[in-house]
């Protein structure tokens, strides 16, 4: 048994490869969270109102999440300590306390709209709100409580699998792959009309989020990656993201190539995947709605997770899964109350879950590029980074990027409004 | 002139300087105050100089300068030197630095940086309390004409007062509950506790008086709880100061992932050090996790060469097996030693020897031969030798290949404390005892 790993780990390819395997987790994890409730939502009405237009769009997108991931992870590896850590040594406790505070705030909303993905998601088969959400609240809560960072990142990682079941489903409802090249490859740009704009910077506004830039780096932190790993976790985020792209082509690919050609109106991804069934198939349906829940499931996980972390980081508190109750007694309370809240209020009858959504999505509107800002300042922070500070080519392109994106959030806010 | 005429409190707290202009005496604006430098190697630190800012540039003038100091205004001599820098030169020759201290500093002055920026929010080290804490606020008091600092504060007081909400909820507070402890207390931390744990580049630039001395009183148990809560730099800066035995001690205690870590850090010959100074089985263990050409340098610093032979037998069992937990710190003798003899062996090697609860007799080639436990030693007369004592018929050993599980249940069969583990033709290699087992047994 020895002789044969001795010789597995002489072989370079191989060390390489288990390597890899070890330090990959946290960029996976965290990207694939991009396409939770929100994002699925999103990809799907962009494809069944405008087919494959927009697709495209996507790619830039990807680009500027590797860019802006990267520079968390890194930061995370080379100061061993989380963004809010950060943020309040360089900036002091003025500036964390009211980032945090909203930024707090707007993911309870979104912690909202994942137990509103799990409950609208369990009714396409047929299972109850006051069932569904309760139980999965419970589950979400026991797996990160009573698991130390390894096993939760596994169960994360089978859970990102989950999402394949949309390459599936894309398959099954046998688009036209021409069509779908022509329409990447050579976008149209001059029927992009007024009615598009709201589209267009949803999709880029659901997949770059503040609260993935401070799980990724507390994760990263807590996994304990060292120095000379940076080039694997690199890799790690550019996979990520990668694969989170190649999903989110295929959602808006299953809803274009079938209730857009139909010319149905939708209004939610449990829509969405109703709307399929007859369509494209009943597996087609039922395989995006269990994508829905797999997605809403582990946002509502992780959601908590990562404000947890960050509230304890910027208050000087304890944190970390790997910590008992008695050990980090703010961590597991602000957890558990993000959860017992976010379910609980899903559960109202009645209630108008849409202007919460709102307003959270208006917060990290707001937030991102302020959160941005502060990464790129601090990535280019020799205090911090040591040798590792940002190139002047990273900048040019992230300034570039936060420069868009206040300038596309400026629609996005007054789309909004005015759809409220 | 009296310096603080204007100023009422006796402690003033940093948040609350911040900001203030700085006048010259004629009236002229400099500045604002930013940050202070102080005497790093007192224990309540006194202010050296005052850092002000004008249109983003950086000053410092020095407190023996200044005329008054009050939240209003602080007016400083007309003719005072104040010079553009970032950080203070400090000379030492101002003051008596005894041989010990000197050896601590590069050259005559050394570059101190402001106090704000390598202790305010940031993570501290709290030796009273042993634990790792993020700083909200610094507490000075007026001693004569100087500024002094006594406390790093922590507390929800502090943490309020940062946010500049003081006021107005100590308001709501008194209205709601005029006895309430937080209005009177607030966590704070004397300063002599405080182990500030400055950034990269400072650390380069500067060198503080910041010896681990308080840090060594600690039980080593507790500073691996403070290098767990602490991030990497710090971790390190840390650890490197830590003498090699203290270093030892706290390593065997510190997570498992980090027990790594911490030592690839060190270079090769302290890495040594510290390792001749753990149990060897641990520090194979230890060894077994970094990268081969790494262990193989420590290995080759190791001065003992007693121990290096030692780690380098374990180093070649695999983790899993009788080799890979066993310790080869045994006490054997051979068959012709006497009682007495041997008694005189147990209390010249009681402190390299795991246990004594079993004696192995080997012969000329080092196989193992017979046993002899601790109890059938002590009945025996002072001059019994111990072929007479010793059984031979039935020795209870294993192969150093045997898998631990296996060790566990024949330990376990035969209610062993200690196993002798020899090599397939008999030579005793060393021994496994009960703890090594229950070690792995609850992991």
């Amino acid at each position: 048994m020895k002789e044969i790993k001795k010789t597995i780990l002489a072989n370079p390819f191989w060390t390489k490869l288990v390597l890899m395997l070890s330090i990959i987790g946290p960029g996976l994890v965290t990207a694939n969270l991009d396409n939770d409730a929100g994002g699925i939502a999103t990809y799907s009405l962009a494809g069944a109102q405008t087919g494959y237009r927009f697709i495209w769009i996507l790619f830039p997108v990807t680009v500027a999440l590797i860019l802006f991931q990267e520079m968390s992870a890194r930061m995370g590896i080379v100061s061993g300590k989380g963004l809010a850590d950060l943020i309040r040594e360089k900036f002091g406790l003025k500036v964390t306390f009211y980032s945090l505070f909203f930024l707090l705030f707007a993911d309870l909303g979104n912690t909202m709209a994942e137990f509103a993905g799990i409950a609208s998601s369990g009714e396409i088969f047929g299972v109850s709100r006051f069932i569904s959400v309760p139980i999965c609240a419970i589950l979400v809560w026991l797996i990160v409580l009573k698991s130390d960072y390894k096993g939760v990142e596994r169960i994360f990682i089978v859970g990102c699998s989950v999402f394949l079941t949309y390459i599936v489903s894309g398959f099954l409802v046998n688009p036209d792959w021409n069509e779908i090249s022509t329409a990447i490859a050579n976008p149209n740009f001059h029927n992009i009309t007024a009615k598009d704009f709201p589209i267009m910077v949803g999709l880029m506004g659901t997949s770059i989020t503040p609260w993935m830039q401070f799980y990724l780096q507390a994760a990263v932190v807590e996994k304990g990656i060292p120095v000379k790993h940076l080039w694997h976790s690199k890799i790690d985020v550019i996979v990520g993201c990668t694969l989170t792209l190649i999903i989110a082509v295929f959602i808006m690919i299953c809803c274009a190539a079938t209730i857009n050609k139909a010319g149905i109106n939708i209004s939610t991804a449990s829509d969405a995947a109703v709307a399929l069934q007859p369509l494209a198939g009943k597996y087609a349906g039922l395989l995006f709605g269990f994508g829905l829940f797999n997605a809403s499931f582990f946002a509502a996980a992780i959601l908590p997770l990562a404000a947890s972390y960050y509230i304890c980081e910027g208050m000087g508190w304890e944190s970390g899964v790997d910590k008992n109750f008695k050990e980090a007694p703010h961590f597991f309370s602000i957890f558990t109350l993000m959860i017992v809240v976010g379910a609980a209020i899903t559960l109202i009858p009645n209630i108008n879950l849409f202007s919460i959504l709102v307003y959270s999505q208006i917060i990290d509107g707001l937030l991102i590029p302020i959160v941005i800002l502060f990464i790129i300042k601090l990535c280019n922070d020799p205090d911090i980074m040591g040798e590792y500070t940002n190139s002047p080519m990273q900048n040019f392109i992230s300034y570039t990027l936060v420069a868009m994106m206040i300038f596309l959030n400026i629609p996005m806010l007054y789309f909004t409004f005015l759809g409220n | 002139m009296e310096i603080f005429k204007d100023l009422p409190d006796i402690t003033l707290h940093f948040s609350a300087t911040v900001g203030i202009p700085v006048y010259s005496e004629d009236g002229q604006k400099l500045g604002g105050l930013v940050d202070f430098f102080i005497d790093y190697e007192e224990i309540y630190p006194s202010v050296l100089a005052l850092q002000y800012k004008r249109s983003g540039v950086l000053f410092y003038v020095h407190w023996s300068e200044v005329l008054r100091f009050s939240y209003k205004k602080i007016i400083v001599k007309r003719e005072a030197y104040s010079r553009r820098s970032r950080t203070f030169p400090k000379t030492l020759n101002t003051k008596t630095v005894t041989s010990i201290l000197a050896n601590q500093f590069a050259g005559p002055t050394v570059e101190y940086p402001p106090l704000g920026q390598i202790v305010l929010d940031k993570q501290i080290v709290d030796t009273h309390g042993k634990k790792v804490v993020r700083v909200n606020d610094i507490q000075f008091i007026r001693a004569g004409k100087d500024l002094r600092v006594t406390h790093a504060e922590v507390g929800l007081r502090s943490f309020v007062r940062r946010l500049s909400l003081e006021r107005p909820i100590d308001l709501m507070i008194k209205a709601i509950k005029p006895g309430s402890k937080y209005l009177t207390n607030d966590t704070t931390i004397n300063w002599k506790y405080v182990h500030a744990i400055p950034n990269r580049n400072v650390q380069k630039s500067v060198r503080l008086n910041l010896t681990n001395e308080d840090l060594r009183d600690l039980h080593p148990a507790d500073i691996a709880d403070i290098l767990e809560d602490l991030d990497s730099h710090g971790r390190e800066m840390i650890f490197s100061n830590l003498d090699p035995k203290l270093a030892a001690e706290t390593l065997s205690e510190v997570d498992e992932e980090l027990q790594a870590s911490l030592l690839e850090n060190e270079n090769p010959e302290k890495a040594a050090e510290i390792i001749e100074n753990m149990d060897t089985d641990d520090a194979a263990d230890l060894l077994n996790e970094l990268d081969e050409d790494k262990a193989d340098a420590i290995i080759s610093n190791i001065d003992d060469l007693e121990i290096q032979e030692e780690i380098q037998e374990l180093l070649e069992h695999d983790e899993d097996t009788a080799g890979g937990l066993m310790t080869s710190e045994i006490f054997e003798v051979t068959a012709d030693t006497s009682k007495a003899e041997v008694l005189k062996q147990i209390k010249q090697r009681y402190e390299e020897v795991a246990s004594f609860y079993d004696i192995y007799v080997i012969n000329e080639h080092k196989t193992l031969i017979g046993t002899l436990s601790l109890q059938e030693l002590l009945i025996h007369n002072e001059d019994v030798q111990v072929k007479e004592m010793m059984n031979e018929s039935d020795i209870k050993c294993l192969f150093v290949d045997t898998h631990w599980k296996e060790v566990a249940q024949f330990m376990n069969k035969y209610n062993m404390v200690t196993c002798p583990i020899v090599s397939r033709n008999y030579e005793l290699l060393g021994m496994i005892s009960v703890d090594d087992i229950l070690d792995r047994l609850l992991s």
